[in-house]
Formats: structure tokens, C-alpha cells, sequence
């Protein structure tokens, strides 16, 4: 279809399946962390809101490098999990993860001003009234911030379908299995006569980047007229 | 400082800096060199500063960027490229002096381990890649494109071993990269440049390609059509050089010529 080779559909469906694993396994630690920062005072909190941002500040080699030095088969974390069977290092697995935390700082800012911008009087009339913490959180904060919510997912997912610094540092080129449509681009822009290939991907991304910001649009649209009750 | 002044200071501390350094006309070169020289040309260049009191300036990346950056107007003088390909693009454009044009250097290809302890092989048609990688990865630069993997793929290919071999390789986005695979034990062997093997100490060369398994590797150097006086040839002739010579080959690398 749309003369698309193997090569190119494989990269097509093997980023879609990393964006989306990235955005869902990364969402509800990004609203942990969000309402951390945005509700809490604890020691070190400057610390974590330092080292939720670093992905963002470092050259993404150098974070795929830290990944590949903590997660990769030898690694101190990577090895224990390989123990349990969990490999990341040249899997689609490990794209997913390199994917997650480049977005992961995009999302919890997201979600944090979404939080921020819930009126603390309400939280605290619903805990008046004797609900939990967490029924406060399920049935007051969680609604009002839904499009904060929705807003960090589409952006990291959006960031996850382009990432290619940490994910080519991490888990290499390997078609099928971790080369993501950056990556294939990358590949086919370095070879004579490849340009053809690399500009259909280019297409491909850029309608899906469009159509996930108009259907995030869209979904924002809906969710603040229900929110504000209008 | 209002303009005038923080000119006339300019000039003055211009006059003064040439007053003090001890050669009056101190001249710089531009060289764009391969990545894979850096650590050679760095040790060439700091002698040659010495002798001479003038500047040498170098950029290093894969030599398909350098060449592009030249074809756009970048100020190099020399150019030091890993693959003859690129030469020649930028010869077909004028953009060299054809006649300063020589093979430099020449190079090998390696299996290299993580494990130092992994026993030496021979490198032929018979080798059992697939039985050494125990089901890890092999890693090598990408062999579509980057020439460390394009003269791995051509050598595995012409050794009858490429087809067993490709679904257990990963490619890294130059050979660098690959060789860190190797050296962090992520994978357990790799294909890499004899001198990559020789400045990394994570790991230990297993056997070399023989040089008819793959094109010939040789590192083109020229003076490029840009550039101008007297320094940037005379740099050239020291990069053909004893000095030189010596300090390519405490790096691994063969040199062309006599």
C-alpha cells in the first residue's frame, strides 16, 4: 500500500507499538511523580524534579549511553531483571524504554500545571466531607485534570514516535526488531538513491503526528466542556 | 566602553599579543579528518605546533559529514577521509587540488570479544560465527552505509558467512558506537577498525579479516581547493612525514608509500 516496502511498513508498526508501550507504562508513574511535585513538600524534592528534567537537558546519546550502562545485560539493573527474563538491550523492549524516558519529563510537566491548576479547596472540602486521600484524588483531582493528563500523553507519544539519540545509543539499528521510523529515515538518507524511502516515512510521521495532535485537540475540547460543565 | 574606545582597546591588545608571542605571523591550518584518526592527528598536530608556532585546527566525524560540510563552504584546508568514495565526490566537484592527492593510511577490519581470555581464530570460510555468538548479537557499525560496515558486510559476504550471520547483528550509528557494544559486554564480539581495538582496552582482537576478503581500506588525504598560504601545504607534507609516520603507526594504522 502507498508503495511502501517491508522494510518501511515494519518501521511504521514497530514505532507505533513503542510509542504507544512508552506513553502507557510511563503515564501513571509521570501522574505520581506530577502530583509529588505539585502537591508535596518533601526532602530532596528539588533533586527528583532535577533528575525527572535530565533527559530533557542531556544530549540524548549520552542518556542512551547511561541506559545502556544501567540496563544493558551487564548492567546493575539489567542484570538482576535478566535474571527474571526481562532483557532490554537490542529489543523493541528497549526502545520502548529509551522512548519513555525522553518523554517521561514532557508528561509530568503536563500533568504537574494541570494539578497545579486545581483549586486546593475543593481537594480539601471532599476530605472535610471524610474521603480518603486517594478517593480525594480519584474523584475530585483526577477529572479536573484529565485534559492535563490527556495533553502529556499525546506529547510523549508524539516525542516517543521521533526519539533517536537514546534509542540508537541503546539498543542500535537492528531492522524488525528496534529499527523505529528516526531510525530507518536515518538509515536510508545515508545510502545513495534511498531518498524515495526516507521521504515516504517523513510523510508517514508527519500524518501521524498530525493526526494525533487534532485528535488530542479534539479529546481536550470535549473533556474541559464536561469539566466545566458546560 | 563607548565604541571608538573598546576598538582602540582591540587593536592595542592586538599590537601587545603580537609584540609578546615569539613568532610575529603565527598561521593556522584547518583539518577535517575522519573520526577514526582523531587520537593519531591530535599527537601529529601537537608536534607540529611545536616546530613550527603555528596553529592547527581540527574537526573529526564521519568522513560522508565532513565531505558534505566541505561541498557547503566550510573553511577546511586539509581533508583526511576513511573512504576513497568521498574523495572522489568532492575531486568530481573541483573542490580539491588533484595533484596533492595521496593514500595516506591503510587500515584493517578485527573481530574483537568482550571476554580477553576468548581464544584466537582463523578468519575464513569455515568460521562458526553463529557458535561464538551463543546467541548474543554481533556488533558492527551500519553496514549499509558506514564504511567500518560496509567493509565488514563485504568481507562476511565474500567469506560465505553474511546470511548466517545478519539477523544477530546490531548495527551501531558509526563504529564507535559498535565497538562500545563490545567493550561494555552487551555484545559479545564485533567487526571494528584494527586501530579502534588498539585505543579501546575493554576489549581483545580475536582474529583479522584477510585484506582480500573486503575492498581495500585506504584514508585519502588532499589539500583542499579553498585553501590558502603556504602553512596548510606544509602541514600536508608533515602528515607524509617520519614523525607522522610513526605516531599513525603506534595507532595501528599502515602506511602508504615511500
Amino acid at each position: 500500500m502507498w508503495g511502501l516496502g517491508a522494510e518501511e511498513w515494519q518501521a511504521v508498526a514497530l514505532s507505533l507499538r513503542v510509542a504507544a508501550l512508552a506513553t502507557l507504562v510511563s503515564l501513571p508513574f509521570a501522574v505520581f511523580t506530577a502530583h509529588l511535585l505539585a502537591r508535596r513538600a518533601f526532602p530532596g524534592k528539588a533533586l527528583l524534579n532535577g533528575l525527572v528534567h535530565l533527559p530533557l537537558i542531556l544530549p540524548p546519546v549520552v542518556t542512551g549511553y547511561i541506559l545502556l550502562l544501567l540496563f544493558g545485560t551487564q548492567g546493575p539493573i539489567g542484570a538482576p531483571l535478566k535474571e527474571i527474563g526481562v532483557i532490554f538491550a537490542f529489543r523493541w523492549t528497549g526502545a520502548a524504554l529509551a522512548a519513555g524516558i525522553m518523554a517521561f519529563p514532557l508528561m509530568v510537566r503536563a500533568i504537574r500545571l494541570s494539578i497545579e491548576a486545581v483549586d486546593p479547596r475543593l481537594e480539601q472540602a471532599a476530605a472535610t466531607l471524610g474521603a480518603s486521600r486517594a478517593w480525594v484524588f480519584a474523584t475530585v483531582t483526577l477529572p479536573m485534570i484529565l485534559p492535563g493528563i490527556l495533553a502529556g500523553g499525546i506529547v510523549a507519544f508524539a516525542k516517543a514516535m521521533g526519539e533517536f539519540g537514546a534509542t540508537i545509543t541503546f539498543v542500535s539499528n537492528i531492522p524488525g526488531q528496534t529499527q523505529t521510523i528516526p531510525l530507518a529515515i536515518y538509515a536510508f538518507l545515508e545510502v545513495p538513491g534511498a531518498e524515495g524511502s526516507a521521504i515516504r516515512l517523513v510523510l508517514i510521521s508527519v500524518g501521524i503526528a498530525m493526526a494525533a495532535l487534532l485528535l488530542s485537540e479534539l479529546l481536550a475540547t470535549r473533556v474541559a466542556r464536561r469539566v466545566g460543565g458546560r | 566602553m563607548p565604541p571608538r574606545a573598546s576598538l582602540r582597546f582591540a587593536f592595542l591588545s592586538l599590537v601587545l599579543a603580537g609584540g609578546i608571542a615569539p613568532v610575529a605571523q603565527a598561521d593556522t591550518v584547518t583539518v577535517f579528518a575522519a573520526a577514526s584518526t582523531r587520537n593519531a592527528l591530535e599527537e601529529i598536530a601537537a608536534a607540529y605546533e611545536a616546530n613550527t608556532g603555528d596553529e592547527v585546527v581540527m574537526s573529526f566525524a564521519g568522513s560522508s559529514s565532513l565531505a558534505r560540510q566541505i561541498e557547503a563552504g566550510a573553511p577546511a584546508d586539509i581533508f583526511l577521509s576513511a573512504n576513497p568514495g568521498w574523495m572522489d565526490e568532492l575531486e568530481d566537484k573541483s573542490l580539491i587540488v588533484p595533484e596533492t592527492r595521496n593514500d595516506l593510511l591503510t587500515n584493517s577490519i578485527v573481530l574483537v570479544a568482550h571476554d580477553a581470555q576468548a581464544p584466537k581464530v582463523e578468519i575464513g570460510a569455515g568460521l562458526d560465527l553463529s557458535a561464538m555468538l551463543a546467541g548474543g548479537h554481533l556488533s558492527m557499525a551500519m553496514v549499509d552505509s558506514v564504511p567500518a560496515g560496509l567493509y565488514g558486510k563485504a568481507a562476511l559476504t565474500s567469506l560465505g558467512l553474511w546470511d548466517s550471520v545478519e539477523p544477530q547483528v546490531a548495527q551501531a550509528a558509526n563504529v564507535r558506537a559498535a565497538l562500545a557494544y563490545v567493550a561494555t559486554g552487551e555484545a559479545p564480539l564485533g567487526i571494528v577498525y584494527a586501530t579502534d581495538a588498539v585505543a579501546e582496552p575493554g576489549v581483545a582482537v580475536v582474529g583479522t579479516f584477510p585484506a582480500d576478503s573486503h575492498p581495500p581500506i585506504v584514508y585519502p588525504v588532499a589539500l583542499l581547493a579553498a585553501a590558502q598560504g603556504a602553512t596548510a601545504a606544509d602541514f600536508l607534507t608533515f602528515l607524509q612525514g617520519p614523525e607522522a609516520r610513526a605516531a599513525f603507526e603506534r595507532q595501528g594504522f599502515g602506511v602508504t608509500g615511500d
